[in-house]
């Protein structure tokens, strides 16, 4: 279904997932302008934010079942499977979201249901983002997403954590902008044009103006601190850590998926004639993301905390999985991404219900023998850990096997040896997680009793191990939609992998 | 036999059946109550061995090449497939294997009294990750396979462990996880260098072999990774380390599979995967002499530390790190003697490891210490448990007669050529060998009956007799008759020379008689 973009209906038809998903948030809204005084009705507002999600699911199964392309170059936003599959994830991880919302919020007191619009507009942002052809699209995408989840994080008005959490988001975020908008500025500069596709034909003859290497630079500063790379992490850990959980779940899934998903549009479809310029600070980024990440996670003694660090490590895994500049490396992105938004939703899901008041205090201790009185939390909690390690038989292995695939297949085999070295050294963490759970005694007799999940909560967690584990043991569907989805993105005839021949 | 099982189709179900049948039989352990997990384990176990005893007769070996082989697409874009196959070497491993693991279920009859359904399981789940990793013919699979075992024992050392056991569990994984994550690496730059070679994205087993030569000069560094993920395995000196925590702290069952079965998958890898792939990097002076220098202190240290071990089980813990030293020895001479000794020293060490570990358990049992110490003059309260022990001691030494002597003598004759350095010092190993088993021999068995709490020990079940049985029948049989054990691997330890000897020739060790007339 070719479309074209430059008429307002084809236009539209293009954007129908994103003005769906905007016009059910302002429906719930307004719903709330009434109703916004009980628990129920907060109850009610998710259900509507989640019913919300299926007008915008259906246009995107509509486009993407129907092989929805642009007529002529595509400008302001892709129409691509890439961006689709994004969206996809970015949906799921707002699902989710809203899901293990739905209890936590009644559970800790949190009654105000603006919340649910603020996670779609939050949504809405994020589908922007990975969709974006065009910087200043991008940039739209980033800041509607991002001043959402500003909200989000200090949420939890009664806590001074939370509220810490949200100023330091706020402050690094607005800097994070400034150092974004200025790298447009700069590529304006140096091209002429925001669009990527304009960007990628004006830079592909010959060597790319000093201007255009800077602007490139700033644009990596601004989107590093949005996926919390090293050195431009440093917020990570307190926002992790004050945010409700949930709002915690959604920052590690879907912030992290568009900002990631963006990152590669912009590198693969504006820079891929630059590469020399931007793999070697990709790469650094990385290496010093997997192992910073991963080396300070092995002290922390909270869990959300290490979490918090664990996903500094996996920003690192993903960008060494960008670093190829293949199509393989951008398959790789879309998997792994898609392995550890899955997991990490069940995961946050699972700590959300460990403990009260934010969750800031849920130890190795306060878990051990979690698996006496909750067998079946502490299998899913225990899977989760082994797809974060990346072990074979889980979803995370495949992502992780692929990123290895990518940069072997660069020849970049020390990359690949950091990347394994590093996810040894976070067995150091992940695994006494485990241990915790199966191996020690609980405390006391009264510990876990009042761990349970509520039901949409139940929902999510059981549906994304099933999933970490199916694809985990039967990957062969998932790796090869991944890597027929990368084949959309990036300059066209770009050479097929050995193996990838149909 | 031959006949009846080719009539039943047993050659195509058989090796699927037995990777398999321990994961269905998870789920009655899982579903049945709690007092019959045991009973459904040991009715799974045996089936399982006795479906693969068939493969005794089954298997052609004669060929020495890959046997039984089937394959089915897996990750077809990737050139992964579910593949399966076996030859002489991995049909004796297998045959170990599913002889040792209902033993096990028996031996921890009494022992495991705490989360029984989830320790079967675990035991269950193990006897397909081993099993896996014998048969797989692709490297992918043998890579999952080779991971996904760990978490069992991992638990089975972790939840039913001795005191110290959640050190000795992550210890025990973060060092095995340390190698195979660099072999896995490995294993994608080889199949990617052969894709891009060859056209073809693949990760069977004959498909690399064939072609491994094209890596060029990645071939030291990608022998290192497979090596250095063997060699923690097996383990190799200096990498030892994990080993004696995890044998001690895990419970009876745990160490004889591992002393029994995983660490051979070490010495397997070695003989299936790193040496084959890389044979001129093998074979290079300096692999060699490396090799050999830490085989060579692997035996003489471990015999030495075992020899001051206060512990039975770590004695019979550092007792393997000198067993395993006779095997790397032997690979490396690649004579088909020494090939075929490595080979039986790795099954005779099963079996009188296995025996040895579980006698030291039934000790424990009865009298909750493993020092040495404690115990002396055991011959008159219990004598049949002090006979089985001393034939089993014996056997671990190296008696003529029984199978520590074929293994070891084999592995002595056919390096002796080639590096008589290093086989003349490792010939100390069975010296001190026979010095530490004897004298723990003594002092547990005989000297004066001095301890009163020893006077009321009692002797072998019936259920303890029937676990070890089989062992001591595999130690006889092994000792008396080798010549069906060696026929088999034969065949398979030619072809490992052959791969070796084509590029490079190995050290001018010219033709060799077969100890076995064919």
């Amino acid at each position: 279904m070719p479309l074209d973009l430059t008429t307002p209906l084809g236009a539209t038809m293009a954007l129908l997932p994103e003005i769906a998903l905007t016009l059910g948030a302002l429906v719930l809204l307004l719903v709330n302008a009434w109703r916004n005084g009980t628990a129920r009705d907060s109850r009610l507002s998710g259900y509507l934010a989640l019913v919300s999600l299926v007008p915008s699911a259906i246009a995107l199964g509509i486009l993407w079942m129907g092989g929805a392309r642009a007529e002529g170059p595509a400008y302001m936003v892709a129409l691509d499977p890439y961006r689709f599959a994004a969206l996809a994830l970015i949906l799921v991880a707002t699902a989710g979201t809203i899901l293990l919302s739905l209890g936590y919020l009644e559970r800790e007191g949190l009654i105000a249901p603006e919340y649910y619009s603020l996670v779609l507009f939050a949504a809405s942002g994020m589908m922007f983002m990975a969709g974006a052809e065009d910087l200043i699209v991008l940039f739209l995408g980033l800041e509607i997403m991002s001043v959402s989840v500003y909200v989000l994080a200090g949420f939890n008005r009664g806590s001074v954590f939370s509220a810490e959490a949200a100023l330091k988001y706020f402050l690094v975020g607005a800097f994070a902008s400034a150092f974004l908008l200025y790298g447009i500025a700069l590529l304006w500069g140096a091209t002429g044009s925001t669009g990527l596709a304009d960007i990628g034909a004006r830079l592909s003859g010959g060597e790319v103006p000093v201007l255009g290497k800077l602007g490139l630079g700033l644009l990596l500063i601004g989107m590093g601190f949005k996926v919390a790379a090293v050195p431009f992490h440093m917020w990570a850990p307190d926002v992790y850590d004050g945010s409700p959980t949930p709002v915690t779940g959604f920052m590690a899934t879907g912030v992290k998926a568009a900002g990631f998903l963006g990152l590669a549009r912009i590198l693969y479809e504006a820079f891929p004639a630059a590469t020399e310029v931007w793999q070697p600070v990709v790469a650094a980024l990385a290496v010093a993301s997997m192992v910073l990440g991963n080396f300070v996670a092995l002290s922390q003694r909270s869990l959300k905390r290490m979490l918090a660090y664990s996903s500094i490590a996996h920003a690192g895994y993903l960008l060494t999985a960008l670093w190829p500049g293949s199509r393989l490396g951008s398959g790789a992105t879309l998997l792994y991404l898609a392995a550890y938004t899955l997991t990490s939703l069940a995961v946050f899901g699972i700590l959300s219900v460990l403990g009260r008041g934010g969750e800031r205090d849920v130890t190795l201790d306060s878990i051990a023998g979690l698996a006496r009185r909750r067998p079946w939390l502490a299998f899913a909690l225990s899977v989760c850990m082994l797809s974060l390690l990346g072990f074979p038989g889980t979803f995370g292995f495949v992502g992780k096997w692929a990123i290895l695939a990518a940069v072997v297949e660069a020849k970049q085999v020390v990359l690949a040896v950091v990347v394994v070295l590093t996810s040894l050294v976070s067995a150091g963490y992940y695994l006494p997680v485990v241990m915790a759970v199966y191996m020690r005694e609980p405390a006391g007799s009264e510990s876990h009793s009042g761990a349970g999940l509520p039901r949409p909560a139940v929902i999510t967690v059981a549906l994304a191990v099933a999933i970490v584990l199916l694809a985990g043991i039967l990957p062969a569907s998932a790796l090869a939609s991944a890597m027929d989805t990368a084949g959309s993105l990036g300059p066209a005839g770009s050479a097929p992998i050995v193996g990838f021949r149909r | 036999m031959t006949q009846f099982l080719a009539s039943i189709g047993f050659d195509r179900w058989i090796l699927h059946v037995l990777l398999v049948l321990p994961l269905v039989g998870v789920i009655p352990v899982l579903l049945g109550p709690v007092a019959m997990a045991r009973r459904t384990a040991l009715f799974v176990t045996v089936v399982e061995f006795v479906l693969s005893a068939g493969l005794w007769w089954a298997v052609n070996t004669t060929p020495g090449t890959l046997q039984l082989t089937s394959s089915m697409a897996w990750i077809p874009a990737w050139g992964i497939s579910y593949a399966v196959g076996i030859d002489g070497i991995s049909l004796t491993m297998v045959l170990l294997t599913t002889l040792l693991m209902p033993l096990c279920v028996l031996g921890s009859w009494n022992y495991i009294t705490e989360r029984e359904r989830g320790y079967y399981v675990m035991l269950l789940t193990l006897l397909t990750g081993v099993l896996g990793v014998f048969l797989a013919t692709d490297l992918f699979l043998f890579y999952v396979f080779w991971e996904v075992m760990l978490i069992p024992m991992y638990f089975i050392i972790g939840m039913w462990g001795g005191k110290n056991r959640l050190y000795a569990a992550i210890k025990f994984f973060v060092f095995t996880m340390a190698g195979s994550l660099l072999m896995l690496v490995a294993i994608l730059a080889l199949a990617w260098a052969v894709a891009g070679r060859t056209g073809t994205l693949s990760f069977a087993y004959e498909h690399l072999l064939t072609n491994s030569h094209v890596v060029g000069g990645l071939a030291p560094w990608l022998f290192g990774a497979f090596a250095l993920a063997f060699a923690i395995k097996v383990p190799v000196f200096p990498f030892h380390t994990w080993l004696p925590d995890a044998h001690v702290e895990a419970p009876t069952a745990g160490s004889v599979l591992l002393a029994g079965v995983l660490l051979k998958l070490g010495t397997y890898g070695f003989l299936r995967y790193a040496v084959p792939f890389f044979p001129e990097v093998a074979a290079s002076p300096w692999v060699t002499n490396l090799v050999l220098l830490l085989a060579v202190i692997g035996i003489v240290y471990g015999a030495l530390v075992a020899m001051v071990q206060p512990d039975i089980k770590k004695l019979v813990a550092y007792s393997s790190v000198s067993h395993l030293g006779f095997v790397m020895l032997g690979i490396w001479a690649a004579t088909v003697q020494s090939i075929e000794g490595a080979i039986m020293v790795m099954i005779g060490h099963g079996l009188s490891t296995g025996a040895l570990f579980f006698l030291v358990g039934m000790l424990y049992e009865r009298r909750h210490t493993r020092d040495i110490s404690a115990y002396g003059g055991l011959a008159k309260v219990v004598p049949v448990f002090s006979l089985v022990f001393t034939v089993v001691a014996l056997s671990s030494v190296g008696l003529p007669g029984l199978n520590g002597f074929i293994g070891e003598f084999l592995v002595l004759l056919g390096s002796f050529r080639v590096h008589p350095w290093a086989t003349g010092i490792a010939t100390t190993g069975v010296i001190f060998a026979a010095a530490y088993l004897l004298w723990a021999l003594q002092r547990i068995i005989y000297n004066k009956l001095d301890k009163r709490e020893n006077e009321s020990l009692t002797d072998l079940s019936a259920r303890e007799l029937v676990v070890m049985g089989p062992l001591l029948l595999g130690i006889l049989w092994m000792g008396l008759y080798p010549a069906p054990i060696l026929r088999r691997i034969e065949p398979a330890a030619v072809r490992y020379i052959e791969t070796l000897r084509g590029p490079l020739g190995f050290q001018g060790v010219s033709q060799q008689t077969p100890v076995v007339p064919r």
